[in-house]
């Protein structure tokens, strides 16, 4: 996780630019005239960004502890004398570099999502559901192929039977 | 004797099969998916609010309480006998539960978790249904504006207790309230920030939120830790001693009252509680040095606490209709969505929602303690569910969840880019649920402000002049400050400590 953690001046300064560009748009937010209102459309958000870049100057000049950010849950402390009754899970992901796993997910949600509506629901989670399992290390492929097919099924059935929840069917007939 | 007709009412409600088959689905579901590591209450409660959607209110809130309870369980399997508390609720139970575990005493650790949790739990509901009421007589004469500071009150006290950096919960509320604000004015039909897409005119769903923060967030730590976990204890024997039971008595009645009271408080929840009733354990107790070494009283005093203030919690949600946690805020983001306002009206308008939640949380619990107590050694197995498989499933039940809502791939784009913020956020200390509490919020605050100030007719001042306002926004201020002279003394005590080393140098 320490790879993802950014400093506070880093922070400070994406979060001041952010409320910077929010403040522009709520300038652009027109009043409301045709009856007195005490509080604008625009109101509240001016007082959010305004907040949201004194807060943001605030954390530029705040320094914090290292165990602001959730550090010491990474490496669980070896425990002598103790044995692992079950051999431990083998580490999830091909390359080693955590930067390198986040985004190889992140594409492989967004492919998914993308392919959602073309591919209909039960294709494109049971390609999801395979491709995942197998990239991020589980062996035994049998159990990888009955889940991936029958999950997405028995979504599908519960879904679209049961709560009336229409799924995209894509290119499979039912 | 009104008190016990409501709750025989409540008991005719809830004992309807259906309803006390959702009191078990919630239950079981809650516990599984807690038990599951990094899932916790929060995830629990949004993976399940799509199924809840398409049912009826009350059946639907028992079953969600049904799934908030049995999360905090499961987050106690977890703690035991994996050292990986789901929830921060049970961190505390994992002090003393898992080195039992590692002593051989996985089955007592579990065992003194169900039934101290059982404890809790039926305190805490006898505490809720005594207070509830009066409460809610209180909150019957509550204006727009003893709302307003309410909910700000709600705000700050949970992001002080949310997390170590309070301009981060600032930052995180602030957000949370920006994002509700997206979408069509309700007063006066403006659009707000919806970059001329259509589908953002309604605002953005909280369920969206919600998921991205917690399930989708959660599976991107795990990820970037690369499943790396504790090792996992083999399920012994469950029985105990009437020694046993006799020395956790004491500390699981004391939990269980500590526990309550904690949880009514807005923003302290599960987690302050046990906490505190862990650390007065060890000091009170005659064996307190062997606290954090495998001492029973050590797995009762957190789990009697946790679970009491997990029922207190409700106490806000239900009679002042304001959420105290990040979990109540998700429940109450159902409520809204299934057309229930809660509130101090609901005990009048919809008493068999109410009362019927009470008894289901009395069923809950006891089949939280039947149920659980026999299938501990089932759901041990769960926990052995690779995280190659886990973590695609929980994308795919984000991903249907949200889809069955709008069914629009638009939203699911919002889905994973909330997971990417929810994942940024902790991944630099950010809390997620002061977010969650300021986007559900965020809403109501606009809409009592503005009624609020209609009524004293543009007058800023009410929230100055009126008693109750000005006390809440007061103790709202109050609340902050501890932490903000806490960062002024550690800024300070860390500007003496470069000027030591800067002379050394």
């Amino acid at each position: 996780m320490n790879t993802f953690v950014v400093s506070n001046r880093v922070l400070a300064v994406v979060i001041a630019a952010f409320s910077v560009g929010y403040l522009v748009l709520v300038s652009g937010l027109p009043d409301f005239v045709s009856v007195n209102v005490p509080v604008q459309p625009a109101t509240v958000p001016r007082w959010l960004g305004v907040g949201l870049l004194l807060l943001a100057v605030v954390l530029f000049f705040t320094t914090d502890a290292e165990s602001e950010a959730e550090a010491p849950a990474e490496a669980p402390a070896e425990v002598p004398g103790s044995k692992p009754t079950d051999q431990a899970s083998p580490l999830l992901g091909r390359t080693g570099r955590p930067w390198a796993e986040v985004a190889i997910f992140l594409i492989a949600i967004a492919a998914y999502v993308a392919l959602f509506e073309p591919l209909g629901f039960v294709l494109a989670t049971a390609g999801f559901l395979a491709g995942m399992v197998w990239y991020l290390g589980y062996h035994r492929h049998w159990v990888t192929g009955v889940v991936s097919v029958s999950v997405p099924l028995v979504l599908y059935l519960i879904m679209t039977v049961g709560l009336d929840v229409v799924l995209p069917a894509g290119p499979l007939p039912f | 004797m009104e008190t016990l007709d409501h709750v025989l009412y409540g008991f005719g409600v809830a004992l309807q099969p259906e309803n006390l088959l959702f009191v078990l689905i919630g239950v079981l579901v809650g516990t599984i998916i807690g038990i599951l590591p990094g899932l916790g209450p929060m995830s629990a409660i949004a993976l399940m609010i799509p199924i809840a959607f398409g049912m009826d209110p009350t059946p639907a809130i028992i079953m969600l309480a049904g799934v908030y309870y049995g999360a905090i369980f499961g987050g106690s399997t977890s703690s035991i006998l994996l050292n990986a508390p789901g929830v921060a609720g049970t961190v505390a139970t994992s002090f003393d539960g898992y080195p039992m575990a590692r002593n051989g005493e996985a089955g007592k650790a579990l065992a003194i978790a169900a039934i101290s949790s059982f404890v809790g739990g039926t305190i805490g509901i006898v505490g809720l249904m005594l207070i509830a009421p009066g409460l809610s007589g209180i909150a019957v004469s509550f204006g727009p504006a003893e709302y307003f500071a309410l909910m700000v009150l709600g705000l700050t006290a949970v992001v002080t207790l949310a997390g170590k950096n309070v301009t981060k919960g600032l930052i995180a509320a602030v957000f949370g309230v920006i994002v509700a604000l997206v979408g069509i004015d309700g007063q006066t039909a403006t659009l707000r920030f919806t970059f001329g897409l259509s589908e953002l005119y309604e605002g953005i769903e909280f369920l969206i939120v919600a998921l991205g923060l917690f399930a989708l967030a959660e599976v991107f730590v795990m990820i970037a830790r690369r499943g790396a976990g504790s090792e996992f204890r083999r399920v012994t024997s469950l029985r105990l001693s009437r020694k046993e039971v006799t020395a956790i008595a004491p500390p699981t009645l004391r939990g269980s009252v500590l526990g309550f009271f904690v949880g009514v408080l807005p923003g302290a929840g599960a987690t302050v509680a046990s906490f505190l009733s862990y650390s007065m354990e060890k000091r009170i107790a005659r064996d307190g040095d062997t606290f954090g070494k495998g001492n029973i009283k050590g797995v009762a005093a957190p789990e009697s606490a946790n679970n009491a203030a997990c029922v207190g919690s409700f106490v806000p949600l239900l009679t002042l209709g304001v959420p105290g946690s990040g979990t109540t805020a998700i429940l109450l983001g159902a409520l809204l969505v299934l057309n229930v306002q809660p509130g101090p009206l609901m005990l009048s308008d919809r008493p068999e929602v109410f009362w019927g939640v009470v008894a289901s949380m009395y069923i809950g619990t006891l089949v939280l303690l039947l149920l659980n107590l026999p299938l501990i050694p089932l759901f041990a197995k769960v926990l052995k569910t690779p995280r190659a498989m886990l973590i695609p499933l929980v994308v795919v039940f984000c991903v249907v969840g949200v889809y069955g809502l709008s069914f629009s791939t638009f939203d699911l784009w919002l889905l994973l880019g909330f997971g990417v913020i929810g994942f940024a956020m902790r991944a630099n200390g950010f809390p997620a649920a002061p977010m969650i509490l300021g986007l559900i919020l965020g809403g109501l605050m606009e809409r009592s402000l503005r009624q609020a100030l209609q009524i004293s007719g543009g007058d800023w001042t009410v929230f100055a002049t009126k008693p109750i306002p000005a006390a809440l926004l007061a103790l709202a201020v109050l609340s902050l400050l501890p932490a903000v002279l806490a960062t002024v003394r550690r800024r300070r005590g860390k500007d003496v400590v470069e000027l030591v080393e800067q002379r050394r140098g």
